[in-house]
């Protein structure tokens, strides 16, 4: 089952042939019209290579000189001897009617790409060679598209070749025909395809397709369950598991590679196939991150050790911009982690890991990047426990998908639930790695949480919020199967499943894990009857806890109060590690949260994290943030003076902030789910508590303050947190008159903020 | 030959079916329903939403029997099934004309 095999196979037949072909000519030909016909091998035999249940595509090609009789004559002496010994797919035709054929049929015209010359007049097979090739190329504008319709029905019928548990290695996704419109393009010379890139597949795929001819003694490609152990044993695999794994990485390099082109080949295509095209634009879009062609890439003069984070940061800014990460970007990445460049620190710094959350929480746009991360392999570099999930198969009926792409697909699952939950970064984390722990005999809950712990730590989460993720990929299953094995009307039941969840916040993520898992395992792992039941359980377990923990009023120091007593406005700006910490002490006055806020966005400083309190007339304010790539350098006085002209009158950082987000309103972005404001009317005594969970956009915060201060009350606290791409905005409000709001009236601020952040 | 279904909660299933296994039946087709009866749906507030739960997940499982074993296998059922309170399903019977083992042809009694 090797390569070399297929090619003496392939050199065998052609000998064969060779001698039918020169014994028919012999027979009918003298020695003029001898050289009238010639044999040619087209498609896979073209290429020299033979599975043994392969069918010989032969062409022969004459000048249209020589007789009917004659022809005939000669194909069925040369076609005869072969009916039992192999199937032939023949085509008799002049080098006219191959251009003919060629151009009303994709399939012809990508066999003949591989043509090659067995036996008769060499020129003619040269010349129609020749016809293919330059058909093929002057027509690719036409071809190309054609061709990747024919691609995108193929794989509809016969799914992906990566995750089916019993695929056809030919037709799927990943299989042995996108290896040869893989090869077609590249002859097409609209675009480089680097073919190097998947020989170790195609040798993989075609090994197991021989065995599988071998084996089951005929010429299907589909590789079924009851053929997969022959086939792992006759490869020399430990078991037909690994054998699948092997399989599934390789469709997964066919896939990748296809994707790629096509994506190439499209925003190539927009100036004209093969045209000199205009200069590209390239547009900063974060630090040392860049957008060219549509695509995402490092930009040139990057160096990796100085900023090790920007790998992530350019996963994630693709991710969430819905646009993939240059390939050349990436080979000069995994090039420099491999030197031991650019190397994480442990535990990672908190950008990092705000973008793994950022990157894990984009939806569908990230299963592509991820798959790129995997086939550059980049991401064990960061997470080197992937490695043991890699195209990892499930043998289980439920399952569709491998280890790993089912923890990616619910990560885009749980990103549809991140505003159900108050810490969505613990949730995509835990959907990313749920099920870390597969792959050995012993329980895979118990498993992961061993794996997970090491995994948290060094991406940096806090021990709290590590107890919670090892909770979470313990009981991960607890719900479902508690919600359907037992009692909910039982006190006992509801009591089991409090016993090992602490509080309403841990319960709520689990909640949504549980579904995020169903919905990717698949329609046989999750139903509205399953998700309704889960749901009761929930219901019931959360009655008997307490309620949702929300964050909680910062604290000011003897400073801090002694300053603001004395009614100034004050800067003090200090470097941090994600940029600058800015206390702010001002006056206090209906809408600062929002003035502030807008001035920081319009000097170019994303919001971080913010903690502010009024005391008496005053109110004091701790920001973290961010410049933004190209921001102008900021100082303490130039911050003063911006906030102290903003107080006296904002309409100018209105003005500003409109200007600023029609320039974003440019950039391009993925769908999010909608904001969600919660009120809690009973968290804290002297104040209503609202919390706005949202996907993180510039001057967010400016909009919150505005439609707080647009429904006439005060905003005594805010706690702003921004968890990768997602804020987290916890607004203590009174009455201006003080004390907290009616329910109705939170009800009624709560829909006026939802319907401003729209 | 009679068709026994029962309408069950979903946590009984593993007690009925370990009894019908101990009880001798080797066949039985389960699966997810949703319905109400006298119990009806009720109303849930779950994150401030108040939400109507109308259809109550149960179990349907269906088995095939010879006449002379329906009453006893509905006991069976019947009893493993029960926790007393409400909800907790029916059973029913329906007279069959004819049962065909789709592999080897049996017909009757010798499909069953």
């Amino acid at each position: 089952m090797s390569t070399r095999e297929r090619r003496d196979r392939s050199n065998e037949s052609d000998r064969f042939l060779s001698k039918l072909f020169h014994d028919a000519v012999r027979t009918h030909c003298d020695a003029v019209t001898g050289k009238e016909i010639s044999l040619a091998a087209v498609g896979g035999y073209g290429r020299g290579e033979l599975s043994p249940g392969s069918d010989l595509d032969i062409l022969i090609l004459h000048n249209g000189k020589i007789s009917q009789e004659k022809l005939k004559a000669i194909v069925n002496d040369l076609l005869y001897p072969l009916w039992d010994k192999n199937s032939v797919d023949h085509s008799v035709r002049t080098r006219s009617e191959t251009r003919d054929a060629a151009a009303s049929d994709l399939r012809v015209a990508t066999g003949l790409l591989d043509i090659r010359f067995i036996a008769g007049n060499s020129d003619l097979v040269t010349a129609v060679q020749a016809d293919s090739l330059d058909y093929w190329r002057k027509d690719a504008k036409r071809n190309l598209p054609a061709l990747e319709k024919s691609l995108t029905e193929r794989h509809e019928r016969a799914g992906e070749l990566a995750y089916l548990l019993e695929p056809d290695l030919k037709e799927a996704r990943g299989g042995l025909r996108d290896i040869q419109a893989l090869r077609a393009i590249s002859l097409s010379g609209a675009v480089q395809v680097p073919l190097e890139k998947i020989s170790w597949a195609e040798s993989t795929l075609n090994n197991v397709r021989e065995a599988l001819h071998t084996a089951s003694g005929r010429s299907k490609d589909r590789l079924l369950f009851q053929e997969q152990d022959k086939v792992a044993k006759m490869l020399d695999y430990k078991d037909a598991d690994a054998m699948m794994s092997d399989v599934a990485r390789a469709a997964r390099t066919v896939d990748y590679l296809l994707d790629y082109t096509w994506h190439a080949l499209e925003h190539k295509g927009k100036d004209g196939l093969g045209r000199i095209m205009r200069k590209p634009r390239v547009v900063n879009v974060a630090k040392n991150v860049s957008a060219l062609e549509r695509e995402i890439i490092i930009d040139s003069m990057t160096s990796f050790d100085d900023d090790p984070v920007v790998g992530l940061r350019a996963a994630a800014t693709a991710a969430q911009l819905g646009l993939p990460l240059s390939l050349d970007t990436c080979s000069e990445l995994s090039l420099a982690l491999n030197g031991g460049q650019g190397i994480l620190a442990n535990p990672w710094p908190r950008e990092a890991r705000e973008l793994l959350i950022s990157l894990i929480g984009a939806g569908e746009t990230m299963v592509g990047i991820f798959e790129t991360l995997d086939q550059e392999e980049i991401i064990f570099h960061w997470i080197p426990e992937w490695l043991s999930v890699r195209s990892l198969p499930q043998r289980n009926a439920l399952h569709r998908h491998t280890v790993d792409r089912h923890m990616v697909e619910t990560a885009v699952h749980a990103g549809k639930l991140t505003r159900k939950v108050h810490r969505p970064d613990l949730l995509l984390f835990a959907a990313l790695f749920h099920d870390i722990g597969k792959g050995t005999q012993e329980d895979h809950s118990e498993r992961g949480v061993r794996l997970i712990e090491p995994i948290a730590r060094r991406v940096g989460f806090d021990e709290k919020d590590i107890e919670t993720l090892k909770l979470l990929v313990q009981h991960h299953l607890l719900l479902s199967s508690t919600a359907t094995r037992r009692d909910l009307d039982d006190p006992a039941t509801i009591q089991s499943v409090v016993a090992v969840i602490p509080d309403a916040n841990t319960l709520e993520l689990l909640h949504a894990l549980s579904i995020a898992d169903g919905e990717a395992t698949g329609s046989a792992g999750w139903s509205d009857w399953k998700a309704t039941l889960v749901a009761e359980l929930v219901s019931r377990v959360r009655k008997a806890m307490d309620g949702i923990e929300v964050a909680q009023q910062p604290m000011l120091s003897d400073a801090q109060i002694a300053l603001a007593e004395k009614g100034e406005l004050r800067i003090t700006l200090e470097h941090h590690s994600s940029g600058y910490a800015v206390e702010v002490i001002s006056p206090d006055k209906p809408g600062l949260l929002s003035i502030v806020a807008g001035v920081f966005n319009i000097s170019r400083l994303d919001v971080k994290s913010a903690r502010t309190k009024t005391l008496g007339q005053s109110a004091v304010m701790y920001w973290i943030v961010t410049p933004e790539p190209h921001a102008p350098k900021v100082t303490e006085a130039g911050l003063h003076q911006l906030i102290a002209e903003a107080l006296k009158d904002s309409a100018d950082v209105e003005e500003k902030l409109i200007a600023r987000a029609k320039a974003y309103a440019s950039i391009p972005s993925i769908p999010v789910p909608d904001p969600e404001v919660e009120i809690f009317t009973d968290a804290a005594t002297d104040a209503t508590v609202i919390e706005v969970r949202s996907h993180d956009r510039p001057g967010l915060l400016f909009r919150i303050g505005a439609a707080i201060t647009q429904s006439k009350i005060d905003i005594r606290s805010a706690i702003v947190t921004t968890l990768g791409a997602e804020a987290i905005d916890t607004l203590y409000v009174t009455e201006l008159t003080g004390g907290p709001l009616t329910p109705e009236r939170a009800h009624q601020v709560a829909s006026h903020l939802k319907h401003a952040l729209k | 030959m009679k068709l026994i279904t029962a309408i069950l909660k979903p946590f009984k299933l593993e007690d009925v079916k370990n009894a019908l296994q101990a009880a001798g039946v080797t066949g039985m087709t389960v699966s997810e329903a949703s319905g109400f009866g006298r119990q009806r749906g009720h109303t849930e507030v779950y994150r401030g939403a108040e939400y109507t739960v109308d259809l109550v997940p149960k179990v349907r499982l269906e088995v095939l029997v010879d006449d002379k074993d329906s009453d006893s296998v509905v006991d069976v059922i019947v009893k493993a099934a029960s926790t007393g309170s409400i909800g907790d399903g029916k059973v029913w019977t329906t007279p069959v004309d004819q049962v065909i083992r789709v592999r080897t042809g049996e017909r009757g009694s010798e499909a069953i």
